[in-house]
């Protein structure tokens, strides 16, 4: 029964994106998203409310599995919220549906099948979303996912056929041998997942994808995938030796992320372009936090993948809702016209900068206290300076939004997009003054890692 | 508790001023008030139930403590002063901000919230929650420049927050060493304190608290934010600003390097003197040239700040005593300043003191007021100015007689600027429109409170020294305890 509980929001998921695929060419827009949006709300009790740890060779059930599930439903609740009936394609509510599984599986896999198959099971939804609206950047980006994602997919391959052929076996645990072909193959595989989690050199698709693709497609790219995959990094950090090739390889991407996307951030006047490169030097500080092997950094990395995951959905929103005028100049004003959106923008900046009272204060504090830890002076000090480039970026913009001469005002917000920011916010606002309940979470989950 | 309450309530009042102002802009302003007044009823709360020790309250209780992080907040008289300053200001700037239209309920949430802020800032001992107060307060004040502020307000507020955060960084990646270092992660100040950090740390360690302590104080090289964030603000803003803000900096100096690091204190303060010395002639030089009215007194609030380093950095007691009264008399006489070139302005729409002039008989009451206030900065005897000045410079004397001299030769420079902004806007006849409307009562009565508050200081001197006098004797016996 166990084996069963661990599975279940994997099904409930799998069969109702099958049924919003079958009904959607007929049954109107309001049914297919109710579905969907039922889909993930029993996907996400489920996956809350099972008990069960039982694991197979292939799926972990465990609580880390699980909170992934569950931060891969809610990303795709709010996808779903922040997609335009008139504009949004009638495939998109089931193509969130399998992305959201593919996260799913991605958080809990144990075995290079699941790894594949979670990672191309999101990658390819990611694809279709992003270029349904069939516009010249929405096709753009496209085409970069799928050339960059396919070629990452083929180290990631490349690396897994190495550790297979040292091992001997397909289940990750097993990947601590030492060995030469073992240590290729680590550094493949990282260097496939790289271009999952935007690190550089491996990043040139984000930027072209937060600002061309669809909202929804740049939250489940930018927040489902990266918190699905950051599980993995952590599942196989664990596993990984410490002094090999592998912690190495994070510290020079994390570094290399952190500075490259916090100075292509700093000159960027859209929205949209300015998340993406500075999602680059996040994915970077995690990088940095899980390179530090310290016991409590699969804690730290989660809690800070999983702060800056309210922050950038609502920042995603309010570019959404801004469309082509997402830009600094025009953004003006718009704490003033759409104060709720204004507002929910403002604290996801400060978030996303680093200011109490909003949860990128704890983030922050994991990452330095982490890299203190660990004795890391040197890459202590990369990420002090990449949070000094990172509060002109964030703050430009936060000041934008309070300038008294806004050209026009955003498009009103939906319901949708209303409740995204409402929830959003409040998340950052509440773990910001009170964090104690998030860190005890990510401390049980990750206990005995 | 009540400790927390402190904290809680003016933060509350911004919540419930941002709520209520929604419907009623009326109903902003009196929740922000009655929020205040809870605070400071609060606040006497705790002198009549207190301790007569070191302490007069301590409150632990857990926040976060998964991540070593808890609630240790603590009240000693220097604290006690400081909290009833800032609650004290807070409800004059309310006061003075009774009419405000433009987004009235945001501006009393702002200011309500920037009271919280610094209240826990003068009260946290642990150090996490330190750090957190300390970048929150930059928020709302953030805000009150950018929203409220005049002509160049965006360039000033993105200046003052991006020094003043970056120089935070300093600050919290200190604090985050230091507990991430320890046998447990622990960030509680007090047993920090007896860690016995090696030297080399503690000066490092020390270097990044002083950052942030000096880029807020404001001291030369780091003042460069200070000038614009004052000019451009509202006058609400601008008395926060020098009331508060750049107090919670020669707070933080006060209290934490001597606690937390007292061998590197004593290897530091040599140079900390050197810096403050050439403040206090660098800010009187510089402001004896300005010609707009906020600046002059922006710039003579680095001068009277870096007194205060002098004094912090003196490390004996009358130096540090000093300090503590400069402090207190600066926020008095630099908010009143600010208040009545801020009338001013409303008035004519100019702080040009090639255009002022004529206030004492267009407007004598303005012209009384002004002539108190500048008899505060220039720290002419019987105002508190003159006390704390006095008394750094008398401990000057203690350790070295050239400082002790370059205090001196300040205070004269002071009097240049001083004479120079009084004679410009008072006498003499007014090139443009003559400011015709006296002081409104509004405007009166924070002014009474704070002419009340420089004099019964400056004459009496009395309260304030017993309640600075615990805080000032641990300083100066942790710098005997390393001393060579």
């Amino acid at each position: 029964m166990t084996q069963g509980m661990g599975l279940a929001p994997l099904i409930a998921l799998g069969m109702a994106a099958v049924g919003t695929m079958v009904i959607s060419p007929r049954a109107s827009a309001f049914v297919v998203r109710g579905l969907a949006g039922l889909a993930l709300v029993v996907a996400l009790v489920l996956s809350l409310g099972s008990v069960g740890t039982g694991s197979s060779d292939l799926l972990a059930g465990d609580a880390l599995a699980r909170l992934g599930g569950a931060l891969a439903c809610l990303t795709g609740l709010a996808a779903l919220a922040i997609l335009r009936p008139a504009t949004a394609p009638p495939e998109a509510p089931a193509l969130i549906l399998l992305a959201t599984l593919g996260a799913a599986v991605l958080s809990g896999a144990v075995h290079a099948a699941t790894l594949f198959l979670g990672l191309e099971l999101v990658a390819l939804s990611l694809i279709a979303l992003t270029v349904l609206p069939r516009t010249g950047p929405a096709l753009e980006a496209g085409y970069k996912l799928l050339v960059l994602g396919g070629l990452g997919a083929a180290m990631l391959l490349m690396g897994l056929a190495l550790g297979y052929a040292e091992t001997g076996d397909l289940a990750l645990a097993s990947w601590a041998a030492p060995g030469q072909l073992a240590a290729l193959g680590a550094a493949l595989l990282l260097a496939g997942l790289a271009f999952k989690f935007a690190l550089v050199p491996f990043h040139m698709w984000t930027p072209d994808v937060f600002s061309g693709a669809p909202a929804a497609a740049a939250l489940v790219a930018g927040v489902a995938s990266k918190v699905a995959v950051a599980i993995v990094l952590v599942r196989l950090n664990a596993v990984m030796p410490s002094d090999g090739i592998w912690p190495t390889g994070l510290a020079v991407l994390g570094v290399a992320s952190v500075l490259l996307g916090s100075l292509q951030a700093l000159r960027q006047p859209s929205l949209p372009r300015m998340l993406g490169f500075s999602s680059i030097a996040h994915s970077g500080y995690v990088a940095l936090i899980l390179s530090a092997q310290m016991p409590a950094a699969p804690e730290a990395a989660l809690f800070y993948i999983v702060a800056y995951a309210p922050a950038l959905t609502a920042a995603l929103a309010a570019a959404a809702l801004a469309g082509d005028v997402a830009t600094l100049t025009g953004l003006r004003g718009m704490a003033w016209t759409r104060p709720l959106a204004g507002a929910a923008l403002a604290v996801a900046l400060l978030s996303l900068a680093g200011l109490p009272a909003a949860v990128g204060f704890w983030a922050k504090f994991k990452l330095f206290t982490m890299l203190a830890q660990a004795g890391q002076t040197g890459l202590l000090a990369v990420a002090i300076l990449g949070s000094a480039l990172g509060l002109y970026f964030y703050l430009a913009f936060t000041l934008a939004l309070f300038r008294r001469d806004g050209l026009e005002a955003p498009r009103k917000a939906s319901p949708g997009e209303l409740a995204v920011f409402l929830v959003a916010a409040s998340l950052m606002l509440i773990l910001g003054f009170y964090p104690a309940p998030l860190a005890d979470l990510l401390a049980a989950v990750t206990f005995g890692r | 508790m009540a400790l927390t309450l402190l904290i809680l309530f003016p933060f509350l009042g911004g919540i419930f001023a941002l709520l209520a102002g929604r419907a009623e802009p009326t109903a902003a302003r009196i929740a922000a008030i009655v929020f205040l007044i809870c605070g400071v009823l609060t606040l006497a709360w705790t002198f009549q139930h207190g301790d007569s020790g070191r302490w007069i309250m301590m409150t632990r209780e857990p926040w976060a403590p998964m991540m070593g992080v808890n609630i240790i907040l603590a009240l000693d008289g220097l604290s006690f002063i400081m909290v009833a300053l800032s609650l004290a200001l807070g409800l004059l700037t309310v006061v003075l901000s009774w009419n405000a239209t433009d987004r009235a309920p945001l501006l009393h949430a702002t200011l309500c919230w920037t009271v919280a802020a610094s209240n826990g800032v003068f009260l946290s001992f642990d150090l996490v929650l330190f750090a957190f107060f300390w970048e929150l307060m930059l928020v709302p004040s953030f805000l009150l420049i950018a929203i409220w502020g005049h002509g160049e307000r965006e360039a000033a507020a993105m200046k003052f927050l991006i020094f003043n955060a970056i120089a935070g960084l300093g600050l919290l990646a200190a604090v985050f060493w230091i507990g991430a270092t320890g046998p447990t992660v622990s960030f509680d100040a007090f047993e920090v304190a007896e860690r016995n950090i090696p030297v080399a740390a503690q000066v490092w360690l020390l270097l990044g608290f002083a950052l942030a302590f000096m880029v807020k104080l404001p001291v030369p090289p780091f003042h460069a934010w200070l000038p614009d964030a004052h000019t451009q603000a509202p006058t609400v803003g601008s008395i926060l600003l020098a009331g508060l803000l750049l107090k919670t900096g020669a707070y933080g100096l006060f209290r934490f390097p001597t606690m937390l690091f007292p061998e590197a204190m004593t290897l530091v303060a040599p140079f900390g003197l050197m810096l403050g010395a050439f403040g206090t002639i660098y800010g009187a030089l510089v402001a004896c040239g300005q010609t707009d009215a906020k600046r002059l007194v922006a710039y003579t609030s680095v001068a009277h700040m870096s007194v205060v380093l002098m004094g912090i950095c003196g490390g004996v007691h009358f130096s540090l005593m000093g300090a503590g009264i400069v402090m207190v008399a600066h926020a008095f006489s630099a908010s009143a300043l600010f208040l009545l070139i801020g009338s001013i302005y409303d008035r004519v729409h100019t702080r040009d003191l090639r255009e002022l002039g004529g206030l004492q008989r267009s407007a004598p009451r303005f012209a009384a007021a002004f002539a108190l206030f500048f008899a505060a900065t220039l720290a002419m005897p019987g105002t508190a100015n003159f006390l704390g000045e006095a008394l750094v410079i008398t401990g000057m004397f203690q350790i070295n007689w050239t400082y002790a001299s370059i205090t001196l030769v300040s205070l004269v420079v002071s009097v240049v600027y001083g004479t120079r902004m009084f004679q410009r806007i008072v006498f003499g006849t007014p090139r443009k429109t003559a400011v015709s409307v006296d002081l409104s009562l509004r405007e009166l009565g924070p002014l009474i409170v704070l002419a009340i508050g420089t004099l019964m200081f400056g004459l009496l001197p009395q309260f304030l020294m017993v309640g600075l006098d615990p805080a000032v004797n641990t300083v100066v016996d942790s710098l005997r305890a390393v001393a060579p």
